[in-house]
């Protein structure tokens, strides 16, 4: 007996364990770290990410911070991934350590998803309160239905202060000023542990006299019937009708108190107002492209004719977030993640001003260690193997143009 | 009689065991109901039990109730044809929400620092508790099925409201209507569960204006008759002791 009553604790214990438990463990994704596990082409050929603005590195608890720029749709959208008909302006944050108070494309509030246009760019800004002091990697994020999030650059920005401190006023249109992070949260306990006390009465009214061995020899030997009393019977009515009216009360009681209350609002969002870039005057064909893997060096071969009417030299190649710039035609002054910039990084083979009217073709080479941290150079494993970015010109008064390049790449491993 | 003797000496001692064995059923039965029934619950009815702002009248309300009457239709219909013990849907639903509570207590708020009022899971006892009431009183599983599954139904979305409906005080933000459950999935950041993804308020009970909640909750009354049928037999057949035989008892 001692043993089998031995075995059945432990092997029930065991059980016990691994069933709940399971569920138990679950905890909603909160990371963003998968910008450089996403495939190279993802990042490429989907959404460019430009003009990143972080307004601070270290921020207080209650304090604002924000994340600006634009984004590019690219026109050469991969066909493996769903189009953004339907999209999301997300931040990348590990969990709620910032509240986002706002997030605005072309200035319309985007708490709901929208519908965005290839080959049209975007203007965004997102609005963080700071609530969980830490380290924190903040990225621009756009998910994609169909396609899953992408990811824009990071930034490490820092949180102080203590999370108690942390508040989140909201006035309502009932006119009462609530603090959302613990609104309504002892009326939830209250009614889940009344509820639950309920419960556990009417299970306590059951098992307090003997359950299994006597009542299943009882309904074998054809007494059954015998198993419920009237009590139990008036028991189970008064819990049942109780019950009921509790529901009853708990509702019309609730009703007399929010007499104003709406459904949830939901809805997906169209004609985003898109950003203006300036007119393009420049065309660049891609003559060729290679990787060179050795070398981490992406070459390519650019057949570049300015029809404007000023002399112009390229200053910027961006490709998932990484900026190979030539310093001796732009610096960047925005404190742009320094893992995501090449500050000299760009060679141009003759970076000399194209004269209006002219023709030139040039060897372009933007290498940087970030090919390999970024993993931007697994795209020549990818099924079509492109690449894909933006190169940014400028003329002498500092007026910029965003031109789209995506051309197929050869990789070279010697 | 066997050649095997037997374990006990007394009757005192033999209703002492028989006492221990129901202790140790109880709690392995809670727990591994627990279990099963909540990662059922978390894969069927997930994020809509997970969130605020996705409690709504139409989805929730259909839903919720269609995927949690499973486990406790099987485990009554053990429980009440073996032992005539009317406690079998209250058991799950206890351990389902004990497991709930513990989880989102431990990991949407003290992990990822969720707010619990955003995280809380949906109240089923009400439902539970009616749904043994009746199968005591009637006895009968066409009776709990059919009444109590309806009332399983139509119980849920009264017995949440008085939790959810502070939430559904309407708010101006930043020139656009939202609730104050729309603000909390707009303001708490899941990078995981873009607004997309959320299935609220979608459907085709247009017709119905805006008194859409007792129409849905009519309907998932009656889909919950008919999953309580089939869980139930699978109870029973879960139950059964055919491949016993009893000599070896
Ligand atoms: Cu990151």
């Amino acid at each position: 007996m001692k043993l089998l009553k031995d075995k059945v604790a432990k092997l029930s214990f065991v059980a016990l364990l691994a069933a709940s438990s399971a569920a138990m463990l679950y905890t909603p994704t909160a990371a963003a770290h998968g910008e450089k596990s996403q495939a190279a082409f993802m990042r490429m050929r989907t959404i460019h990410w430009f003009d990143l603005n972080w307004s601070k590195e270290e921020v207080k608890v209650n304090d604002t911070m924000t994340v600006t720029g634009k984004f590019y749709v690219f026109a050469g959208w991969p066909e493996t991934v769903d189009k953004p008909e339907v999209s999301f302006l997300n931040v990348g944050i590990p969990g709620p350590v910032f509240i986002r108070q706002g997030s605005w494309i072309g200035g319309q509030l985007v708490p709901r998803s929208v519908s965005l246009e290839l080959g049209e760019t975007y203007e965004f800004k997102v609005l963080l309160k700071a609530r969980r002091p830490g380290d924190w990697h903040v990225h621009s994020m756009m998910n994609v239905q169909g396609g899953g999030p992408i990811i824009g650059p990071g930034k490490w920005t820092t949180i102080t202060g203590s999370m108690k401190d942390f508040v989140n006023p909201v006035t309502t249109l009932t006119g009462e000023t609530i603090d959302l992070e613990t609104y309504n949260l002892d009326n939830t306990y209250f009614w889940h542990a009344l509820w639950y006390a309920i419960g556990l009465a009417w299970l306590a009214y059951w098992i307090r006299k003997p359950m299994f061995i006597p009542r299943s020899i009882a309904i074998e030997s054809g007494k059954s019937n015998t198993l419920i009393t009237a009590t139990d019977k008036k028991v189970g009515m008064a819990f049942t009708a109780g019950t009921i009216a509790l529901v009853a009360f708990g509702m019309t009681s609730t009703n007399a108190k929010y007499p104003i209350t709406t459904p949830l609002q939901a809805g997906l969002l169209r004609g985003m107002k898109t950003f203006e870039m300036p007119a393009k005057t420049i065309t660049v064909k891609v003559e060729d492209a290679t990787y060179r893997v050795p070398g981490r060096a992406m070459q390519m071969t650019l057949k570049i004719t300015n029809n404007g009417d000023s002399a112009v030299r390229l200053g910027e190649f961006n490709t998932a977030s990484v900026r190979f710039l030539d310093s001796a035609v732009l610096e960047d002054t925005t404190g742009y993640p320094d893992d995501l910039l090449a500050e000299d990084g760009l060679t141009v083979s003759d970076n000399s001003p194209l004269a209006p009217g002219q023709t030139r073709t040039v060897q372009v080479t933007a290498s940087d260690a970030a090919w390999e941290v970024y993993r931007l150079a697994d795209l020549i494993y990818d099924p079509d193997s492109r690449f894909a970015g933006l190169l940014f010109f400028f003329d002498a008064a500092g007026k910029r143009q965003m031109i789209t390049v995506d051309a197929p790449l050869i990789p070279v491993f010697i | 009689m066997s050649a095997s003797q037997s374990a006990v000496r007394s009757r005192a001692e033999a209703v002492k065991v028989s006492r221990t064995f129901d202790w140790m059923i109880l709690f392995t039965l809670f727990f591994v109901v627990l279990g099963g029934y909540h990662i059922h619950y978390m894969l069927t009815g997930g994020d809509w039990d997970f969130w605020t702002d996705w409690k709504d009248r139409r989805l929730w309300v259909t839903v919720a109730p269609i995927v949690s009457i499973t486990f406790p239709a099987a485990v009554q219909a053990c429980l009440w044809y073996r032992y005539r013990l009317p406690f079998g849907a209250i058991v799950c639903v206890l351990g389902l929400l004990l497991g709930e509570w513990v989880n989102r207590y431990l990991n949407f708020w003290g992990w990822t620092y969720f707010p619990v009022n955003f995280c809380f899971p949906s109240n089923l006892i009400p439902g539970a508790i009616v749904l043994d009431g009746i199968m005591l009183l009637g006895g009968s599983m066409t009776l709990t099925a059919v009444v109590g599954g309806l009332a399983w139904g139509l119980l849920f979305y009264p017995g949440n409201w008085p939790i959810i409906a502070p939430l559904h005080v309407p708010v101006e933000y930043n020139g656009m209507m939202m609730t104050l459950a729309d603000l909390q999935g707009y303001n708490y950041v899941r990078t995981g569960t873009p607004e997309y993804i959320r299935m609220v308020e979608k459907g085709t009970l247009r017709t119905f204006g805006k008194d859409v909640a007792p129409v849905s909750a009519f309907f998932s009354g009656f889909v919950s008759i008919i999953i309580y049928f089939l869980w139930h037999f699978f109870g029973r057949w879960f139950a059964k002791t055919d491949f016993i035989s009893s000599e070896n008892l």
